[in-house]
């Protein structure tokens, strides 16, 4: 790790989202800085999710800007905006389910050159069969680095939940993104699979990925983070480390506020 | 400007026609979730049960009463037999489309096999046209659209005021929240097909004495209109397919002026086209969104 | 070789076809595609259109161009890829599920309404007919001898699409496809273009309907309305996809088998019941709708109780023993 400042992985800028009349996501701005673990946290209906899907792509930000690797990319299509090097997960696990795992980590890479009809059906180039040949052989690696090996060949829609979490994963490590944004990667897993988790985060840095991770189980942000952001009705209150947040009153009340009837 | 009139007041009958019909297929569709393309075989069943009946006994009135039976009955047994199954499995809203779309095949083959595939004749005696308003129309046009009216009033009441209504807006709203209020969801949605299926027998009675004929599949043709005016509403928003049918009637009408009655399916889906394209929430919602959204 | 047996063949090759287009569609990008059978028939009229001479009064339709047939087919299954291009371009665009399916609907029964209602086009009603024994003429064979050369091309057709098809279900292409059809979102989020892919797989599946529609103008030497509608028959062919296995190409094929052997004998077999052949004389439409009920209930049992057809999809088996890839750190 050199001594320069990291530069930023990802920029928010006045990030807007209205449904109706209801400002899910209102002027929220915060900066993930490459290298590094960023957690995103705030009570629910904080608008999370929804500035995760406004970053990705999945749905169109009425205001604000997003700016990845220097260039904007709100308003792209979420599949451009993955060619780019970002790549996000779902609240729940969205494995290839009839696919195999091995198929499910293989596909992980979008290889634009080999995907199509032409290729389909020739497909007989030594290049093709050598890139093919390669892949499979990281792949396999892969799933051995999360335990996945001898599952390789199941059918993935058949595995637990904290295996498909890993699935995902493996797709992760496989794609080799910039930036990985994890949308709640601990919901529904068993804790016991918190510190497995941590260690594939950890594997995500040592390989050049940025990190961004939405997540409520703090003691699991307090683990793998850097640096947190607080978002707290649609905007960011508060950010710094885990330790300095946790005496920040902005955020006391805000997770507060959501125990308390208004 | 008078032929503008007396067109739409043809259109009026259509919509009427259409607005029941369209209204029965959007009550199914809220308490399942289910687009039942078996729909316009109720239509087809009322019409047979009223042909039948009306032979026997000679009274318009036992012949409508009859189409309703029949048509309630046989919403039922759809409930009944497939979608409620379906649904219990767990299996997604396509897959229980297809199914719906089988038994409609299979609907159509057993009537055909019951009372061959040729047109029957079925007309009453309209009357003499006369000027009500701007509008020429035929008594018996008037105790359409009149009955029309009736019976929307009358859903009306029900699925605002009684406690069956209630249970029927929980339902729609969130099957699993009803559930857990103690609403028998799956209760509720049998008698709301028999109801919705009252409401589309009884349409079938008149739109087959409407046209002057019918056959097994002249159901399935109505159909596809019937699922314009839900889409164009708003798929299980009952205001919105009322406005929906009367919009579409009047275009149809107005459009089968000038092209020959044959392209009217064409038209209809080509409004049902557009109106999914542009507005898939149907015309009373706003939506500008991505595919994902 | 009787001619019941040769057409059997040659109909189950073109069904065959057809059965294996579909699948591009409903079994790999997971779209339950109504419009599929108006692809056949553009094929089939415009190989029609294309083949037979100018209309002499009092048929009335466009072309007539008396070109030979295999030019005609190439001309046709483009054609038929016009049109599903353009279907796709709308339906795929924002729909998915049953609202996708109704538009396709809408635009099969657009397609059959046009066709059969307005004359100029291709006569209407009555359709076209007129290509007898296409190509019969290049190998000087007589009309016996053709039915068999029909039956060799359309079987030999039919091999070369299901290596085509063999070919793509194993490559990345068709794995994309599927990963389309178990969850959009993530291949988005992996960087697929989802209406770009959905579009080829469409346009794919209606090049093999109009090629099947070609074969199926000269087996019938002849096309109009009642030869096809939009939701009659048709059934059959999407209970032989559900039925094999969707997604599965043998399945498929499996399932053309099943279905026609069902098509076939069951006829045969309805007719030997009491009573039904007093039925037939008094409607002789009865025989067609207890096969036509049947096959709708075969349909519906099958989605109910084996959604995923006999032969199940087959994924990808890596077979190298554990231990030798794997690394050190396990």
């Amino acid at each position: 790790m050199s001594d320069a400042t990291p530069t930023p992985a990802l920029e928010v800028r006045g990030l807007t989202k209205l449904f109706g009349g209801v400002r899910a996501v209102d002027d929220c701005s915060f900066v993930a800085l490459s290298g590094q673990v960023t957690g995103l946290i705030g009570p629910n209906g904080a608008g999370k999710s929804t500035a995760i899907d406004l970053i990705s792509g999945f749905k169109l930000p009425d205001a604000g800007t997003v700016t990845f690797k220097g260039a904007p990319i709100q308003g792209l299509p979420p599949h451009r905006i993955s060619r780019m090097g970002l790549i996000r997960t779902f609240q729940s696990p969205r494995e290839w389910g009839g696919l195999s795992v091995l198929e499910n980590v293989i596909m992980a890479r979008a290889d634009l050159g080999r995907e199509t009809f032409r290729r389909g059906v020739w497909g007989l180039a030594l290049a093709q069969r050598a890139t093919s040949a390669r892949e499979l052989i990281r792949a396999r690696e892969i799933l051995g680095e999360f335990g996945l090996h001898d599952l390789r060949n199941e059918r993935a829609g058949n595995l637990s939940g904290g295996q498909k979490r890993l699935v995902e994963f493996a797709r992760i490590r496989m794609a080799e993104p910039q930036l990985v944004i994890l949308d709640e990667p601990m919901g529904g897993v068993n804790p016991v699979l918190g510190e497995r988790m941590a260690v594939a985060i950890e594997g995500f840095i040592a390989a050049g990925t940025s990190v961004i991770v939405v997540e409520h189980n703090l003691p699991f942000v307090e683990r793998v983070t850097d640096h947190v952001v607080v978002m707290a009705q649609g905007s960011v209150i508060a950010a710094g480390s885990f330790h300095s947040l946790r005496s920040n009153q902005a955020v006391i009340d805000a997770y507060l506020g959501e125990m308390v009837p208004k | 400007m008078n032929e503008a009139l007396l067109t739409l007041g043809f259109a009026m009958v259509t919509a009427s026609i259409l607005a029941l019909s369209a209204v029965a297929f959007t009550l199914q569709y809220a308490v399942t979730n289910v687009a039942n393309v078996s729909h316009g075989e109720i239509l087809t069943a009322g019409a047979y049960a009223a042909y039948l009946v009306h032979q026997r006994t000679g009274s318009a009135i036992a012949a409508a009463i009859a189409a309703a039976l029949a048509g309630g009955l046989a919403a039922l047994a759809m409930h009944s037999v497939v979608i409620g199954p379906f649904i219990r499995f767990g299996a997604s809203p396509t897959i229980v489309f297809i199914a719906t779309l089988g038994m409609s095949f299979v609907i159509q083959n057993v009537l055909v096999i019951f009372f061959g595939a040729s047109n029957v004749a079925y007309s009453l005696d309209p009357g003499p046209p006369q000027h009500l308003g701007p509008f020429l129309l035929t008594p018996l046009d008037v105790e359409i659209i009149a009955s029309a009216i009736a019976i929307t009033f009358v859903l009306y009441l029900i699925i605002s005021r009684t406690k069956f209504g209630k249970a029927l807006r929980a339902v729609s709203q969130n099957r699993e929240l009803a559930r857990v209020t103690g609403i028998n969801a799956t209760r509720v949605a049998a008698a709301t097909f028999f109801l919705a299926g009252l409401i589309a027998g009884y349409a079938g009675f008149v739109l087959a004495e409407s046209v002057g004929s019918f056959n097994p599949y002249f159901g399935f043709g109505f159909f596809l209109i019937t699922l314009t005016a839900a889409v164009a509403g708003g798929l299980g928003r009952a205001f919105g397919t009322m406005v929906g049918a009367v919009m579409v009637g009047i275009i149809l009408e107005f459009a089968g002026g000038y092209v020959s009655a044959s392209y009217n399916l064409a038209f209809a889906f080509a409004i049902l086209a557009i109106v999914i394209l542009v507005r898939p929430r149907g015309l009373f919602t706003s939506a500008r969104r991505t595919v994902f959204e | 070789m009787s001619a019941y047996f040769i057409s059997i063949l040659t109909e189950g090759a073109i069904f065959g076809i057809m059965a294996l287009g579909l699948n591009v569609i409903w079994g790999w990008s997971g779209d339950f595609d109504l419009a599929y059978y108006g692809y056949v028939a553009v094929g089939a009229y415009m190989t029609l259109l294309l083949t037979i001479g100018p209309p002499t009064a009092p048929a009335h339709y466009i072309l007539g161009l008396q070109l030979p047939y295999p030019l005609a087919v190439v001309i046709a299954v483009i054609t038929a890829m016009a049109v599903g291009l353009v279907v796709g371009l709308i339906a795929l665009r924002h729909l998915r599920g049953i609202y996708f399916s109704i538009v396709t609907l809408g635009a099969v029964y657009v397609i059959y309404v046009v066709a059969g209602q307005y004359v100029p086009l291709v006569d209407g009603y009555n359709g076209l007919s007129g290509l007898f024994d296409p190509m019969g003429d290049w190998f000087g064979l007589d009309y016996q001898s053709y039915q068999y050369f029909l039956m060799g091309l359309c079987l030999v057709m039919f091999a070369l699409v299901f290596i085509l098809m063999w070919r793509i279900s194993g490559s990345r292409f068709g794995m994309a496809l599927r990963t389309l059809r178990e969850d959009e979102r993530a291949a988005a989020a992996f960087g697929r273009d989802i209406y770009r892919l959905k579009l080829k797989g469409y346009v794919l599946g209606a090049a093999l309907a109009g090629f099947a529609g070609a074969l199926f103008a000269a087996y019938l030497s002849a096309f109009n309305p009642s030869a096809w509608s939009p939701v009659g028959e048709v059934i059959a062919l999407y209970a032989a996809v559900l039925v094999g296995g969707r997604g599965n190409i043998r399945g498929v094929v499996l399932g053309v088998l099943i279905m026609g052997l069902l098509v076939q004998e069951s006829t045969r077999f309805l007719s030997m019941l009491p009573g039904v052949g007093q039925f037939n004389t008094q409607h002789p439409q009865i025989l067609l709708a207890l096969r036509g009920a049947l096959i709708g209930l075969v349909l519906v049992l099958f989605l109910r109780f084996r959604p995923q057809g006999l032969l199940p999809e087959r994924r990808f088996v890596d077979r190298q023993p554990v231990g030798e890839a794997a690394p050190a750190s396990t």
